[in-house]
């Protein structure tokens, strides 16, 4: 196999089509790969496939296209014809990241919830915001007026060019995030501990007596924020508007964005993009469930079990945003819960619900929740996005833990 | 013997890591083989206690060299990671020469002697037959700027000390990195690593690795514990056990003389498998026979 002179194109040429599948290879690690293949001179298959493996993916999740490729590639060839089919399809799509989510069945567990009748992203994605060409025309005046019209106006009863708007103003919404104490010291003028090695260093200059002591204090670090919203058919008509939160999140703050229906998918990645369309689409892209059924407990639960127990959740603020109807369980909502707050620093909830005045948290999965939530707000308008806006500022201090909300549950 | 001599395919690494106790299945073994010959830094991620920390050991104790292994936490910096300064020595020095009258010059003052050599540049200074293993664990844990620093080391294998000028490596040492995901790693920083994630091993590998690990326990608990230790991790547990949990398991119970797994014995010995009280209610909820036997 070694022997091949044309061994770097084939190496190259794999690697393209696993590119085009979606993992994202560089020539770089196609030149791997080929070493890779010349270093261990490969008998087997089995030993080619472990060597492209290691050399050419890069995460966890890309292995199940590889694969895909591999068996493509070098294993029955009868298949070849029905997946080139799949594939030249998604070639004609221009971007490859939406071919996957489509070809690959979603990991939907089944039992019942919500069915994949959402699928169609396009619904639930906003037709994405015009860029700021209709900004730029319009006079500052207009802008201002325009925005006093929509402040108060609810997220569910918004015209099209009002929606436009909001979602423009929702995106530059200002992320002020809270603080915590870091670990890092910095010199400080008077206050903090003595440093002692710049202290001994700068009585170098006053023959080894230490006349002026340095001080450092700890530095404080902005704390990480989670934003979690339900973006299932009961929350649609918020979820086009709080999907732009998220990345005005993401972007402004480096927060963290996920979205659930039926289940968790992790959005940070999609929505930092510079590009706005292609962060939305991509955004639609990855989570396949848009407008799907509810299951809260289920996601909240690999919310904690994937990333949150690992360290993400720990100390964090965390913003959920979901009406609480939940179609599973509602114990295993509040088990999860009880596991979140213990994790978490400071867990927001916003129910655009709330707002109307019949409300009374009684839906199951909103019940079980609240005794865990520290801070419940509506967020069902601009205006109200601004409570939500200071919630987060707020939420640096230790308060103690939900008593607020379970006395609003129990009045 | 060479490098080359030493691993000249998967395979071989293969056999040579289970001569010292450790059982590397192919794909893990392929991934050790190409960071040891292209030779590239190699990422490793997988569930806590599948062995990623336990994977560089024991290259490191095959390859007879030393392994270096740097920790990573939150706020690390270069004076932790890289060099530091001997600052109480280089004072006590200028104290002695002044007593002493004898002259000091500020060069004399920047000398190797008053260098602390940290994990990486003890890696890139190491020289033996063979290069060094570094170990770089839980590097997420680390700041991203912390990250941008280290692919800059990891890519020149060299450190520029400004008083003593660029030390480089003689031969640069064999990088391992791992990762729990709590984060995203930078790309620059996958750009440049090989990837491979552990899985956990299936029931019959896994018994392999706990009697390679605890050979004074007997064949039949070392089953019952790894079978066992499946059925628990099938549970929907907080913290599923790995192999690590199994080989504690397995000395916990040979120490108290836990000869056959069963109902008592896994009472007496639960605490070393499940670490949090839910998983342990779950467990009882399930019933201790069940866990004992299935």
């Amino acid at each position: 196999m070694a022997s091949s002179a044309d061994l770097p194109a084939i190496c190259t040429a794999f690697g393209d089509l696993l590119h085009q599948a979606g993992v994202p290879v560089t020539p770089e690690r196609s030149a791997r790969f080929t070493t890779s293949v010349v270093l261990a001179e490969p008998t087997s298959l089995h030993e080619l496939y472990w060597l492209g493996r290691v050399t050419l993916t890069t995460a966890h999740d890309q292995y199940e296209t590889y694969d895909r490729v591999f068996r493509q590639v070098f294993r029955g060839l009868v298949d070849i014809a029905d997946i080139r089919g799949d594939a030249a399809e998604s070639d004609e799509g221009g971007s490859p990241a939406p071919a996957l989510p489509g070809e690959a069945p979603a990991p939907d567990t089944g039992d019942g919830g919500g069915g994949p009748e959402g699928r169609q992203g396009s619904g639930a994605t906003p037709g994405a915001i015009d860029s700021d060409a209709d900004a730029d025309h319009a006079s500052a005046l207009a802008a201002v007026s325009a925005r006093e019209r929509v402040n108060d106006k609810e997220f569910s009863t918004l015209t099209d060019e009002e929606l436009r708007l909001i979602q423009r103003l929702v995106e530059q919404l200002p992320f002020v995030p809270p603080l915590r104490r870091g670990r890092r010291t910095r010199r400080h003028r008077k206050a903090g501990d003595i440093d002692i090695r710049a202290t001994l260093r700068r009585a170098h200059r006053s023959a080894g007596d230490p006349v002026q002591m340095v001080h450092r204090k700890r530095t404080t670090n902005p704390r990480r924020i989670i934003l979690i919203a339900d973006v299932s058919g009961s929350m649609e008509p918020y979820a086009r508007i709080y999907l732009h939160l998220l990345r005005g999140a993401v972007r402004a703050i480096k927060a963290e964005a996920f979205v659930f229906a039926t289940h968790l998918t992790r959005l940070t990645r999609q929505l930092s993009t510079n590009h706005t369309d292609v962060a939305y689409r991509q955004a639609a892209a990855a989570a396949n469930d848009w407008s799907g059924g509810t299951r809260i407990g289920v996601a909240l639960r690999s919310f904690v079990e994937d990333f949150g127990r690992r360290g993400m959740a720990r100390g964090a603020v965390i913003v959920i945003v979901s009406d609480g109807w939940e179609s599973d369980r509602p114990e295993l909502l509040a088990e999860t819960m009880e596991r979140l707050s213990r994790l978490a620093h400071h867990i927001i909830w916003v129910n655009p619900r709330k707002a109307a005045e019949s409300f009374e948290p009684l839906t199951g999965g909103m019940a079980a929740a609240l005794p865990y939530v520290d801070t419940f707000l509506s967020g069902h308008s601009l205006r109200a996005l601004q409570d939500v806006m200071d919630a987060i500022s707020e939420a640096g201090d230790r308060v103690e833990r939900s008593t607020r909300a379970r006395a609003r549950l129990a009045s | 013997m060479s490098l080359a001599e030493l691993v000249p395919s998967p395979e071989a690494l293969a056999d040579r890591l289970e001569s010292c106790g450790y059982l590397a299945d192919e794909g893990l073994a392929t991934a050790l083989f190409c960071a040891v010959r292209l030779p590239q830094p190699l990422l490793l991620e997988g569930e806590a206690g599948v062995g990623k920390t336990q994977a560089a050991k024991s290259l490191a104790q095959m390859l007879d060299t030393p392994l270096i292994r740097l920790q990573c936490f939150e706020g690390i910096d270069a004076s932790e990671a890289l060099y530091e300064w001997n600052y109480p020595r280089q004072l006590l020095s200028i104290r002695m020469a002044e007593t002493q009258g004898a002259s000091l010059d500020e060069a004399s003052l920047f000398e190797r002697d008053y260098l602390i050599e940290r994990p990486l540049l003890q890696a890139i200074e190491h020289d033996g037959p063979n290069p060094a293993v570094l170990l770089i664990d839980e590097v997420d844990r680390a700041d991203e700027e912390f990250e941008a620093f280290l692919f800059e080391m990891l890519a020149e294998s060299a450190v520029t000390v400004p008083e003593i000028g660029t030390i480089e490596a003689r031969q640069p040492p064999i990088v391992i990195l791992t990762s729990n995901r709590t984060r995203d790693l930078h790309d620059a920083l996958k750009r440049r690593c090989l990837y491979h994630w552990i899985d956990y091993p299936d029931l019959e590998q896994a018994t392999a690795i706990v009697r390679a690990r605890v050979p004074q326990a007997s064949i039949e608990l070392t089953q019952q514990v790894a079978g066992a230790v499946e059925r628990l991790r099938g549970l929907d547990v907080q913290k599923p056990p790995g192999v690590a949990e199994a080989i504690d398991w397995v000395h916990a119970a040979s120490l108290l003389g836990v000869v056959e797994l069963d109902e008592d014995g896994v009472e007496r010995t639960l605490s070393s498998v499940l670490k949090y009280r839910e998983d342990q209610d779950l467990a009882r909820a399930e019933g201790l026979s069940w866990v004992a036997s299935g």
